[in-house]
């Protein structure tokens, strides 16, 4: 049997109370939401933290809404929820299908979405699609709110800009743009709690006419420290004509984008061969949400 | 320190004074007595932990005892009532999908979830909702078959 290591443990009744026990504890205290990385952590002494506050009991901190043209989502919103939002599906379907890739069932009905952000996993599987989609969170302590782009957030494996004494309360969305579609695909060996090989976001937003590319995000993941925007590619993309030509030329381009390792999961040879056809798979899907057909 | 939480486990009220580091799986065994949950891997992987706690299929070693107090939980000894199996297992056992049985309770209980929320599931699914729940004598052809054949029986 796994078992755990002694730590104190504390409910916290609102974000104000849990900001000002981190400020307290600093690197001494941890942050558990769902708990489906801390606890495995945890256990396998990764990590050691004399305190966990749990947000678990906070209210608002978990839900979809509309606001302003944006979608927030709270925090501790689970990724099953996601999975099956209506909401999630219509406006974002890459990221309701990237949710319902992440781990297993079981997994999904803990895990939350703030806390596959703050784990900072270089395969997190909602972040290629939460960046793909301009994602920004925000981060509250008792000094008060910050909010800051995935790129600023993300620094490498496990790391991140939060400090020791902030929470993630937010991911805001900008609401999904005329004429614009994506798509996320997870490659691995199995269906189920499986971390990416290889994982590709892209997102696309055409002009008026139907023909020109007026954005491009593409997101690469588990190639890097840190999920990464193929730079290259973008900026083939961006202004082209959107054809399945333009998609495969500008595809290899994310070759030369990305730094994967070779691990056990796959070379990197093999990794890089797989973020080119990712990247086309993506494109070519996305461009076909455009217009009109269902990825999710 | 220990604490004093309250769990609704199969329509049973308890209070039980629990150290924070205990997980769900071990109150369940060690503290109720429970022990038809089992505790394979420990970190999520298996699923031979699951219980339903809320309305969904959680592994329960990876859910903190504290945590989970002021829930309802679901496990496989409150599935059968009284001698009286429940569909999803009288079909596991008349399609032969237990063979060493570790996995069972888990399979067993995300099975019936799923049948509640869906009761028509396609194959697809089926084995979809089942995928957090390993069973490592690989018997996933009958109990995917034992699935249908309960989902069949409830709705006759």
């Amino acid at each position: 049997m796994q078992l755990l290591p002694k730590f104190e443990y504390y409910e916290a009744e609102d974000i104000d109370s849990a900001c000002s026990l981190m400020s307290r504890f600093q690197s001494d205290g941890k942050i558990i939401a769902g708990g489906t990385d801390v606890l495995v952590n945890l256990k396998e002494g990764k990590i050691h933290p004399a305190n966990l506050i749990s947000v678990s009991k906070i209210s608002g901190l978990s839900g979809i809404m509309e606001q302003d043209s944006h979608i927030v989502i709270g925090s501790h919103t689970l990724v099953s929820t996601l999975a099956e939002d209506r909401l999630i599906k219509g406006e974002f379907p890459m990221l309701a299908k990237a949710a319902s890739n992440l781990g297993s069932p079981l997994i999904r009905n803990r895990a939350t979405i703030g806390g596959n952000i703050v784990t900072a996993r270089p395969a997190a599987d909602l972040i290629p699609p939460l960046m793909a989609l301009g994602a920004t969170i925000e981060l509250k302590s008792l000094d008060g709110t910050r909010n800051l782009t995935l790129e600023e957030f993300l620094v490498g494996p496990g790391q991140t800009t939060i400090r020791n004494d902030e929470i993630l309360t937010k991911v805001i969305l900008p609401e999904t743009a005329p004429y614009s579609g994506g798509d996320y695909i997870k490659l691995g060996h199995r269906k189920s709690l499986e971390i990416a090989i290889v994982a590709v976001a892209s997102f696309i937003k055409l002009d008026k006419d139907g023909m020109t590319i007026q954005d491009a995000k593409v997101i690469l993941s588990a190639v890097a420290p840190k999920a990464i925007h193929a730079v290259s590619v973008e900026k083939a993309l961006i202004g082209a004509k959107a054809t399945a030509e333009v998609f495969e030329t500008a595809a290899l381009k994310a070759i030369s984008d990305c730094r994967p390792i070779s691990d056990i999961r796959g070379g990197s040879e093999y990794r890089r061969d797989m973020v080119a056809a990712l990247t086309r798979k993506t494109l070519l899907k996305a461009f076909k949400e455009v217009m009109g057909e269902k990825i999710f | 320190m220990k604490r004093i939480i309250r769990l609704n486990v199969n329509d049973n009220d308890y209070e039980v004074a629990v150290q924070p580091n205990q997980t769900l799986t071990q109150v369940l065994r060690e503290e109720l007595n429970l022990l038809g949950t089992k505790e394979g891997c420990g970190i999520g992987d298996c699923g031979a932990c699951t219980v339903i706690m809320d309305g969904r299929p959680v592994n329960s070693c990876l859910v903190l005892a504290v945590q989970a107090s002021g829930s309802k939980i679901e496990t496989i000894e409150g599935v059968a009532q009284g001698h009286k199996l429940h569909p999803v297992q009288e079909a596991f056992v008349n399609l032969g999908a237990i063979q060493c049985g570790f996995c069972t309770p888990g399979m067993v209980l995300t099975a019936k979830n799923l049948l509640e929320n869906n009761p028509n599931p396609t194959e697809q699914e089926i084995r979809k909702a089942m995928s957090g729940n390993l069973c490592r004598c690989t018997g996933y052809q009958k109990i995917v078959e034992a699935v249908q054949e309960a989902a069949a029986q409830i709705k006759s």
